[in-house]
């Protein structure tokens, strides 16, 4: 057993990871195992973020045929672990940059979605809402009114938005923009 | 026959049944066959180390007790759904798809069921025509099983076929993953049976079809009983959202279309990969470096784990399209998914279930 591993064990003790996720981190490749020992420290990872963070890695690295190590070594993520700001913020932004390593796709629609909402400029009583993680789709519109004319006023604005509002169920339902 | 079989182990009840006899004749010597009084045990899983795997190579023959007629499980109010009735002649596969619903469908009973008394389901055809005259029915066997993949050594699919031929309100489907068409070449089914093939691009069957027939194999298959007679049908389900998936299923596509015309085709059904989350962990932990296994997929409101609805609307648009543009309309419809999809794929509301059922068996 190599001192890494040893402090993988030590850690993993200290945390209470579960043996599954422990012996998944045991099983990476040496600069695979010490990467994620380095961020898990430097970021002071909890439990649940390691286990989820070597779920998604795992699956990463099989989906893109490169191993752990060269992962964390991405621009993108050395960014975080070793740039300024609180550990818990740069741990959770560590994660939603996983997923979106691991949901690539998903990903960049969903932010395509997003800037055409913002693009319609709406006002604060009009939500639109996008299906969660795009498992469907349908588009929630939700209108917080006191009276009729606020009402009035918020249907006449959705009627005057319909075209981009169909464009973006058009997006939603895998049109040619996605 | 292709697959390996370790074991038969028959019920006492089933000793000397016409489906032991043929058994015990095309598998000889070389496997040995255990009679037992209770065959409960045997359906059970060994203890060792993948109980799925071992349990697709010993067979087990019993009576059924339970009814072999039953609608398609994957059928729900929330869905379009295509009104197929299953036969459950069968249960477990020689195949190993990495992504197979029967991973978590058949854990408990992995072993692969065959059953003594499956002429019984004939009275069960008579009696489900009695009950609705005049309407036709789609009847298929690949629910729970592969149709063809054991046809070799049980011969089963000729029965069937002597059987629907006569009736004009059945149309028997027998859907595979196989080449396995020798016993459907020699018998005429006279414009009653539809054979289906799953159908998948080349890096899907390298990755997750293990033991299946190549895709180009089963495209001459079809070919081959194509023009012995029998109609045929395609499923392109599971479709797969892998980055390169649109490309390779257009392809794919058109090395069909190139071998069979479109107008011969009696219909096409799409359907995502769907697992629910306990599937998706025992296929990952038996398929641990299968890229297919790690596509984009997010949970929906039923419970299973499908590509995002934009990417999977797109592949089944994409597919359509193909279709459409080969000049013939070809029946189509979607396996488990909501009206509102079938209408964004195919520009209008899916019909009753047992309208899409009767459309596709009339044909």
């Amino acid at each position: 057993m190599t001192d890494v591993d040893n402090e993988i064990r030590s850690l993993a003790a200290a945390k209470r990871l579960p043996d599954s996720h422990l012996e998944k981190w045991l099983h990476l490749d040496q600069p695979g195992r010490v990467a994620v020992l380095e961020v898990a420290r430097s970021l002071k990872l909890r439990t649940a973020q390691i286990v989820t963070a070597l779920d998604l890695l795992d699956e990463i690295s099989i989906r893109e045929g490169q191993p752990v190590g060269t992962l964390l070594a991405r621009p993108s993520i050395d960014r975080l672990t070793t740039g300024a700001g609180s550990a818990p913020a740069r741990a959770h932004a560590f994660l939603e940059e996983l997923r979106a390593m691991r949901f690539p796709r998903l990903r960049e629609t969903i932010e395509r979605l997003e800037a055409a909402l913002a693009a319609l400029r709406l006002p604060q009583g009009i939500k639109v809402v996008l299906p969660r993680e795009l498992s469907s789709d349908e588009l929630t519109i939700q209108l917080t009114v006191s009276n009729a004319e606020g009402l009035e006023r918020f249907l006449n604005m959705l009627m005057e938005k319909r075209g981009e509002l169909a464009r973006i169920l058009s997006m939603l339902g895998g049109g040619d923009e996605v | 026959m292709k697959f390996n079989v370790d074991a038969l182990i028959v019920a006492e009840e089933s000793r000397g049944s016409a489906l032991v006899n043929r058994l015990v004749q095309a598998l000889g010597t070389s496997v040995p066959v255990t009679y037992v009084a209770d065959p409960r045990n045997a359906l059970r899983p060994l203890p060792v180390a993948d109980p799925f795997d071992a349990g697709k190579r010993r067979i087990v023959v019993m009576k059924r007790r339970a009814p072999f007629l039953m609608a398609c499980p994957a059928g729900s109010s929330k869905f379009a759904c295509c009104g197929y009735l299953v036969l459950v002649l069968a249960s477990n596969c020689p195949m190993d798809c990495s992504y197979c619903f029967l991973q978590e469908h058949v854990a408990n009973n992995p072993s692969f069921q065959l059953y003594s008394n499956f002429t019984d389901c004939f009275a069960e055809l008579e009696h489900l025509a009695a009950s609705a005259p005049q309407r036709h029915f789609r009847i298929g066997t690949g629910e729970l099983a592969d149709s063809l993949a054991m046809d070799s050594i049980t011969g089963i699919s000729t029965d069937l076929i002597e059987f629907v031929r006569d009736r004009e309100y059945l149309t028997l489907e027998l859907k595979t993953k196989t080449d396995e068409i020798g016993n459907l070449l020699k018998t005429d089914p006279r414009g009653r049976v539809i054979v289906s093939w799953t159908l998948s691009p080349e890096a899907v069957w390298k990755s997750s079809e293990h033991r299946t027939a190549s895709p180009s194999a089963r495209i001459a298959a079809a070919r081959a009983v194509l023009a012995a007679g029998y109609r045929i049908g395609f499923h392109f389900d599971p479709m797969i959202a892998y980055p390169q998936a649109e490309q390779d299923y257009l392809g794919l596509v058109d090395e069909l279309l190139d071998a069979v015309p479109a107008e011969r085709i009696s219909f096409l059904s799409m359907g995502a990969l769907r697992m629910t989350p306990t599937l998706r962990q025992a296929a990952r932990r038996r398929f641990p470096n299968d890229r297919m296994l790690l596509g984009e997929e997010v949970l929906g409101a039923d419970g299973r784990l499908r590509a995002f609805g934009a990417l999977r609307i797109r592949l089944y648009r994409a597919l359509q399209d193909r279709f459409e543009r080969a000049g013939a309309r070809v029946p189509a419809y979607l396996c488990m998914e909501s009206s509102a999809v079938h209408e964004r794929v195919f520009g209008a509301k899916p019909a009753n279930p047992a309208t899409v059922g009767e459309r596709l068996a009339i044909g």
